[in-house]
């Protein structure tokens, strides 16, 4: 029983993948941008001037509520423009790179205790690394999470081995699940590819390690979580990625946060898939147009699955995927459209697919029907607080698209924050 | 950004491919007899298809296929032109077509169909099936479960409890033709059976228990009657197994994890 639930789950067909023994490249890229995510709104302030040389790490931008909280240059740089949106929106922060900038150092004297290392972070800019669960984004200055989720497994299609990136760096990963110990009361777990139990290290037991199948989404924090640890909406739950851990340790070793993180450049677009160490909100442009096909395409940060298509590489995305642009289908004819246009959403027909989608962890069919009508109670006692939009971007694919359960269950989510803010 | 395949249209389509190794054999066996009737239930179903794509914008499914295979399979013989069309016209639109189409249904068709044709005009004489086609059910019920499109769990519960109560003695071995053709074409409909797994093991058990009941009290039924109660009354039964099986997975979580 215990073999069939590592079991569950599907690989989707993504090719070319880079290959687990390729070379890994440290890139640079001239540009990189600072963007919110998708559908996340930021209120700035910016604390540079266009034009200005900043390094490394240096804060480029702070939250209009949380000041504490700063956005960070990922490369030594050239500020080249900041856009705001009326009312201080970030839209986007671009940066040229410029080898004169240096590298900003943090006093690390207060880290030993939880509020000097909670601050250490936000300065430092670790905090955008973070994710709270439920309803996604950078958790609030002063929370404390009922748990922490390590995620030292990736099993998205074309997805970089969290454990080569974390390769040679044992130590400062170890030193950053020591410090994550205190931001929480709760337990860390570290989810790892089962087998790979050595990969981990023993630290007691509010360190757990949680063995993970080779199949997505096995690998997908919100599957994990709702097995090991559910969210709620007074218990939040952090995720973390285990490189990010290993950019914590550092950071408290050395007082500088590294910057370059093991990226996949992968996707039928290209001409061969490729690793990298490249800095977050690199250019995916500059990451990939020496390796692409000739031909429209079009570039997403994050996977396959749930990627969106950006211009930067988006803070916590660690792969890229270049897709090569569909043509245009002919409208259908007017007739045909008039004919069939109530049953959008196409229903959803339970098959062992759709089972497999959700790693046969929740019940899948309950589950849609929940999100599909709208029932915020039912899908909340099925888990959905735990979950994201990411989460169920394979049963979306499985679907064909028709679905659009990753829409439904944002909008559903927002609908639960506000009636619970009320 | 990438899509996978398993859209409405594909599983019915799959779901075709199952069924067709007992369309092949049973027209086999049937002859041009058995094609009519299958020709006259695809006509009657496409007709009112296209009657709701027109008034309600409602596409239709290749579905509907499996719908008139299993009516012409299975609905009582020696019925007129009228009666069969008034048969199938009321369980296509009362038990799909008003809920939104294939994917919406609460009953399948099919069942709606032959219960309404077995109480309306009981003197009819149901069908028996030679034992090719019976046999043809396993492939049937194997493909299905290979892609996934039939639901494993309530396929092999009702074979093992089938199995199980027809070597207590408490099932007549001759209804097992047609309990097993019913099984494919009905119960395990994958809209309309229970959508949990613990709900399948029950739906199916429930399946092959109403057989045996059946079997024992019901005098003077025929094979196929009896099945098709017992898919119907199966299926109506299937929200309150799923429910079932939700209160003690909601049970479960709160025992493992304090809250759900």
């Amino acid at each position: 029983m215990i073999s069939l639930a590592v079991r569950a789950g599907l690989s989707p067909g993504f090719s070319p993948t880079p290959p687990d023994d390729s070379a890994i490249e440290e890139v640079v890229t001239a540009e990189a941008g600072l963007r919110p995510p998708a559908h996340v709104t930021l209120r700035v302030t910016p604390l540079v001037e266009e034009d200005a040389c900043v390094p490394r790490g240096a804060p480029v931008a702070c939250l209009r509520d949380a000041p504490d909280i700063c956005l960070v240059a990922p490369m030594p740089a050239r500020v080249a423009r900041i856009t705001l949106q009326p009312g201080r929106k970030l839209t986007e922060i671009v940066l040229f790179h410029d080898e004169g900038g240096g590298v900003q150092r943090h006093d690390v004297s207060g880290s030993s205790r939880p509020a000097g290392l909670r601050a250490l972070m936000q300065r430092a800019g670790l905090w955008p690394w973070l994710r709270r669960r439920p309803f996604g984004g950078m958790p609030a200055v002063d929370e404390v999470p009922a748990a922490i989720l390590v995620m030292a497994v990736d099993t998205r299609p074309a997805a970089p081995d969290p454990l080569v990136a974390i390769a040679g760096r044992e130590e400062s990963f170890e030193r950053g699940l020591r410090a994550l110990k205190r931001l929480t009361e709760g337990p860390v777990l570290v989810c790892h590819a089962a087998g790979r139990e050595d990969a981990i290290p023993a630290m007691g037991v509010r360190v757990q390690p949680v063995p993970v199948g080779p199949r997505h989404p096995q690998g997908a924090a919100g599957i994990r979580l709702h097995e090991a640890w559910p969210a709620g909406l007074d218990a939040p739950v952090w995720d973390l990625h285990a490189e990010d851990v290993a950019a914590l340790g550092r950071l408290l070793e050395t007082g500088t946060l590294p910057m370059n993180r093991l990226v996949s450049v992968a996707g039928p677009a290209l001409r061969a898939p490729r690793l990298v160490r490249t800095q977050p909100g690199a250019s995916l442009r500059g990451l990939s147009f020496h390796d692409l096909h000739p031909g429209a395409h079009v570039l997403l940060s994050g996977d396959p699955l749930g990627g969106h298509p950006a211009e930067w590489l988006a803070p916590r995305d660690r792969q890229v995927s270049a897709l090569s642009r569909p043509e245009a289908a002919a409208p259908p004819h007017w007739l045909i459209r008039a004919l069939t246009r109530s049953a959008r959403p196409r229903p959803v027909i339970p098959t062992a697919a759709l089972d497999q989608a959700f790693g046969a962890q929740i019940p899948a069919a309950a589950f849609v029907r929940a999100l599909s009508a709208g029932d915020d109670e039912m899908a909340m006692k099925l888990g959905a607080l735990s979950l994201l939009e990411e989460d169920v971007a394979l049963a979306d694919y499985v679907l064909g698209g028709e679905a659009d359960l990753q829409g439904m269950l944002r909008v559903m989510l927002d609908r639960i924050r506000t009636e619970f803010a009320a | 950004m990438i899509r996978g395949l398993w859209t409405r249209e594909t599983v019915a389509l799959m779901l075709l491919a199952a069924y067709l190794p007992l369309a092949v054999f049973w027209l086999g066996h049937g002859g041009g007899a058995a094609a009519l009737r299958l020709a006259l239930a695809v006509l009657v179903i496409a007709g009112w298809n296209l009657v709701f794509m027109l008034a309600r914008a409602q596409p239709p499914s290749a579905a509907a296929l499996v719908t008139a295979l299993a009516v012409a399979m299975l609905a009582p013989e020696g019925l007129s032109v009228v009666q069969m069309v008034l048969g199938i016209s009321f369980g296509t639109v009362m038990g799909e077509l008003v809920f939104g189409g294939w994917g919406r249904n609460v009953v399948n068709p099919a069942t709606v169909t032959l219960s309404f044709l077995g109480f309306g005009f009981p003197g009819a004489p149901w069908p028996d099936f030679v034992d090719p086609v019976a046999w043809a059910a396993i492939p049937a019920a194997l493909i299905g479960l290979a892609s996934g499109t039939l639901p494993g769990a309530l396929l092999v519960s009702a074979a093992l409890a089938g199995g199980g109560l027809a070597w207590a003695g408490l099932l007549d071995p001759d209804v097992l033709p047609a309990a097993g053709i019913v099984l494919v074409l009905l119960v395990a409909d994958p809209v309309t059976s229970a959508a949990t797994t613990l709900g399948r093991w029950l739906n199916g058990a429930l399946y092959a228990g109403l057989m045996a009941l059946f079997a024992t009290g019901w005098a003077g039924a025929a094979p196929v009657q009896m099945a098709v109660a017992a898919a119907l009354l199966a299926a109506l039964a299937a929200p309150l197994l799923d429910e079932t099986a939700l209160t003690i997975w909601f049970a479960r979580r709160r025992r493992r994890h304090g809250r759900l």
